[in-house]
């Protein structure tokens, strides 16, 4: 077990350099100056000069490279262009939004989707499966910001049951701890804070997670059916077993193992989503700060952003991993025996 | 990653090739990833039973025509899709504007129509230029030695690390603004995805039985890849790339949402919806029909994958 | 109370309905023809035929687990009616009254449950407390030779070899003391020393706990020791039933007569052919032996 760790660990520490050897090259990609994009429209020769110096950019690039490298991973990611701030404080005040925004969204996603996938496949075929597959479909090929859109105008603004943007309402912010208003809510011991944090985040979360409601609930729905139609289940109901017990003692436990995974899977994607969402409802995100800077051409902020984002990723991905092993017998017995070529 | 399917990684090849990260229970669907998720209509597909023909028959045609008005949009619109006249804004559907108008007195339903290239044919440049560099990746990764085609892979890895609208963004904001650049930027990062599919599945054919004989009678690797397994697997990939169209469309679609992409006033549709945004609450219209477009032709090309995957794949085929 | 017979098949019928079938087939699919079979208490009865001769529905059909087919016709067991029964009594029924051992042991058992969790399972049904359902488990468990059963019960099933898999398939059958087990081909799927030491075993317990059992096989040579009679089964019909020694001494039906024959002898002679059931009951038609059993499709059959 630990030997297994160990080398996922490896793998992801691989990913991550690997993403800070791509994130690099892209900043060589842009075209034109970066230091005269960084010295500013007006600035003079010297101080284009100054800038290309500061910045370390009449190095060569393999020296760049291992400059960008090491600043990196001391946890310096630059400056904003726009913000004037470090990359990294920009975004460690940014992060933890998205971050509480996709956990929400998984969350619900397995309230809902999960449920529903195995009712549908409990009633196989009759009514209630019927519709909720058209269901599955449509959610499945709505594009998150439209859905989104709608959201907000049809139930924030038409009906007024939710708010319409931001994260908390004039005055109800908690004093920021963590940097997760629920959290940081629950700890300033302020329930209408916490309430008021988590009635801005049910409409970007549902947005969010409809195409993923989609792939969970279809995934719970088609390894159910395996499971019921397995003999084990026959077994089971020869020993008296009733259809509650069929589907939640049998049923359940059988599926989870893989809709974990595919729950971890979908992580680095809703990530990717979040941030059109967050664009929609002006959540003060990864989402929002990256879409400002790409405006604004704020390269550094850009990558600083798309190198946090995959670092998180990675990071989640290894923490399911783990996960997985440790919940799923089947899955620790192949790995345990040496399933690594 | 894209939307609609799972992404590519469900399968015994997600993030490695030698990962000892198990794979959960295959199903005896052949391509997995579609199988876990069950592709868009799997749902459907069962629940019409006998009739699974006719909504495979809806799919290829409502894709046709999607196609159609993609190439042919610009001539199709009654009225000129860029130019502004203001003295229209905002008006509702009605007999002169199916769809209205938008802020800037353009009509609708000609502005759908000429962004439909742009969405649309662009989506279907970015799978099939992805396609292929994961094809010719993937068939150089087979054909290398192993510690070759283990970099390969952990390359693969490495961006694959990197959600797609993350990476695809960072890429063509790199880039600046234009459609090359968003087009760029979305096959840099859907192309590990096809190659390792493609791997998984050369590498099965080239460890079965019949290339084995090929081998014993002497035939070496290279004309039998080419020649042989290459064509055999060819469908696998034609399903999995049809199901990549419809998460291309959406994914093209939110970065020009973010602004990335072709500059305004382009009419690429996750832009319109942008556009239309701020005047949700006046003139619903304008921010509405661009998604339900975007919607529709996700799910068409979907299901069309999904109806390609059964008509490909003989052991799914039911009686109809 | 003890006269009534464990189990009473009486004109048992069972049909896919033409809607539901998969087939290509028209009409109605009849899979087993008004079968009859009765079992006494502490009995042992061997159903035998090959595959496709209806004998796997009949079990099945006694436990009512196949909702997909019509039954019809009565089925009593310890007195109280399966068909057209509702679905709670049934449940009962099912695990305490009888219970049923699967073919293989390993897709019989749920791979993330744990063994203990499964053998327990008809007690929990039941709502037996936790610990004294463990306890009885690991007496169970015991019972049947499992070793170290007390501190195997949070193992789960891959870490077990075939044999003891079925071992604890049986634990989980027999746990809730039913009358009645049904074992459907439950030696099929292991290799052959195994086969043997569970065929003790089901002879033993049978013995031991007075549990009757009905034992769904389509090997003739595995029934000799252990079933005290024998029904033979054949599309869907039952052509013969008789305590166990006459039929193996004297077969009337055509049909036995050809299993019999047809199993092959480590004595026989290796130069003379192998008989197929069909050669015997061909040779049967030819010599008109027992006419009368031969049912005109049977005499059909038989015509070379």
């Amino acid at each position: 077990m630990a030997t297994y760790i160990a080398k996922r660990l490896g793998l992801a520490l691989l990913s991550v350099w690997g993403i800070i050897t791509i994130v690099f090259f892209m900043t060589k990609l842009i075209p034109g100056d970066a230091a005269r994009v960084a010295a500013g429209r007006t600035a003079t020769a010297e101080q284009i000069a100054q800038a290309r110096e500061r910045l370390g950019l009449d190095l060569p690039v393999v020296e760049q490279y291992l400059v960008f490298l090491g600043r990196a991973l001391r946890g310096d990611l630059g400056q904003s262009a726009s913000t004037h701030q470090s990359v990294v404080s920009d975004l460690s005040a940014t992060v933890p939004t998205t971050l509480q925004l996709v956990v929400v969204t998984m969350i619900l996603t397995v309230i809902i989707a999960v449920p529903l996938g195995a009712v549908s496949a409990a009633l196989r075929d009759r009514a209630p499966d019927v519709s909720a597959r058209i269901l599955f479909v449509l959610a499945g090929g709505v594009p998150v910001f439209w859905l989104a859109i709608l959201f907000q105008w049809g139930f924030a603004s038409t009906l007024g049951w939710l708010p319409i943007s931001g994260a908390n309402s004039f005055g109800m912010a908690p004093p920021p701890v963590t940097g997760f208003t629920l959290v940081d809510s629950l700890l300033a011991g302020s329930p209408p804070m916490f309430a008021d944090s988590l009635s801005h985040l049910i409409l970007p979360a549902l947005a969010l997670s409809a195409p993923f409601m989609s792939t969970i609930a279809r995934n719970v729905r088609s390894n159910m059916i395996g499971a019921l139609d397995s003999d084990y289940v026959s077994f089971a109901v020869s020993k008296g077993a009733g259809p509650y017990r069929v589907v939640l003692h049998h049923g359940l436990r059988s599926t989870m193992g893989s809709t974990l995974t595919l729950l971890g899977m979908q992580f680095g994607w809703m990530m990717g989503a979040a941030l059109l969402v967050e664009s929609v409802f002006a959540l003060p995100g990864i989402g929002t700060y990256l879409n400002q800077a790409v405006l604004n051409q704020d390269t550094f902020a850009v990558l600083g952003c798309v190198l946090v984002i995959g670092v998180v990723f990675t990071v989640a991905s290894l923490i399911v991993d783990v996960v997985q092993i440790w919940t799923d017998p089947r899955v620790r017995e192949s790995h345990l025996t040496g399933a690594r070529a | 990653m894209t939307l609609t399917t799972d992404p590519p990684g469900l399968d015994e090849e997600t993030s490695s090739s030698d990962d000892p990260r198990p794979r959960p229970p295959r199903t005896a669907e052949w391509l997995t990833p579609a199988g876990l998720g069950g592709g868009i209509s799997k749902g459907l597909r069962g629940l019409f039973g006998t009739h699974a023909g006719t909504l495979d028959r809806i799919a290829i045609v409502v894709s046709a025509m999607l196609v159609v008005v993609a190439i042919f949009g610009p001539l199709l619109a009654p009225y000129d899709p860029y130019l502004a006249v203001p003295s229209d804004a905002l008006l509702p559907p009605g007999a002169a504007h199916w769809m209205g108008t938008d802020d800037a007195g353009r009509d609708v339903l000609s502005r759908l129509l000429a962004g439909a290239g742009m969405t649309l044919l662009a989506a279907i440049a970015v799978v099939a230029l992805s396609t292929l560099v994961g094809v010719v990746v993937a068939c150089a990764a087979v054909l290398s030695p192993r510690g070759v085609d283990a970099t390969i892979m952990r390359i693969c890895d490495m961006f694959m690390a990197l959600p797609s609208m993350v990476l695809a963004l960072g890429i063509a904001a790199a880039l600046g603004p234009s459609l090359g650049s968003v087009v760029l930027a979305m096959v840099i990062a859907m192309w590990p995805g096809t190659t390792r599919l493609v791997r998984g599945i050369l590498r099965v054919s080239m460890n079965s039985a019949y290339v084995e004989s090929a081998r014993v009678n002497g035939i070496r690797r290279i004309p039998t890849l080419v020649r042989h397994v290459l064509p055999n697997s060819m469908d696998s990939v034609y399903v999995q790339a049809s199901m990549e169209i419809s998460g291309a469309v959406v994914l093209m679609a939110g970065l020009a949402f973010l602004g990335v992409g072709a500059p305004p006033p382009s009419a690429d549709w996750g832009a319109m919806v942008a556009q239309g945004r701020e005047y949700i609450t006046t003139a619903w219209w304008v921010t509405t029909f661009p998604g339900l477009a975007i919607t529709i032709a996700a799910i068409a090309f979907g299901l069309l994958g999904d109806a390609l995957r059964v008509r490909l794949d003989p052991s799914l085929r039911r009686k109809r | 109370m003890t006269d009534v017979p464990v189990l009473k098949i009486t004109d048992l019928t069972v049909r896919v309905p033409a809607a539901t079938r998969t087939d290509s087939g028209r009409g109605d699919l009849t899979l087993v023809d008004r079968v009859s079979l009765t079992i006494a208490r502490g009995e042992r009865v061997a159903l035998v035929g090959e595959s496709g001769s209806g004998k796997s529905m009949t079990a099945k059909a006694v436990l009512r687990l196949d909702p997909t087919v019509e039954l019809s016709g009565s089925v009593r067991v310890a007195g109280q009616e399966v068909v057209g029964a509702p679905e709670r009594r049934l449940r009962q029924l099912r695990g305490s009254t009888v219970s049923m051992v699967f073919q293989d042991p390993m897709t019989a058992l749920n791979p993330v449950l744990t063994i203990g969790d499964q053998v327990a399972e008809p007690l929990v049904i039941r709502g037996v407390g936790r610990r004294t359902a463990r306890r009885q488990a690991v007496e169970m468990l015991d019972r049947l030779g499992v070793p170290s059963a007390a501190t195997r019960l949070g193992a789960y099933p891959h870490e077990f070899s075939g044999g003891m898999r079925q071992r604890v398939v049986m634990a989980a059958a027999l746990i809730a003391g039913p009358q009645l087990l049904i074992a459907d081909e439950p030696t099929t799927a292991l290799d052959v020393r195994v086969q043997e030491q569970v065929l003790d075993l089901l002879e033993e317990q049978s013995r031991e706990l007075g549990l009757a059992v009905l034992l769904i096989t389509h090997d003739l040579a595995i029934v000799a020791g252990l079933a005290h009679r024998v029904a033979v089964m054949r599309h869907g019909r039952i052509v013969e039933d008789r305590p166990v020694d006459d039929l193996f001494r004297s077969p009337e039906h055509p049909y036995t007569r050809g299993l019999l024959a047809s199993i092959p002898s480590v004595d026989a002679d290796p130069d003379v052919r192998l008989q197929t059931v069909e050669d015997v009951m061909r040779a049967d038609a030819a010599a008109s032996v027992a006419p009368a059993l031969l049912s005109d499709t049977l005499l059909e059959e038989a015509r070379p």
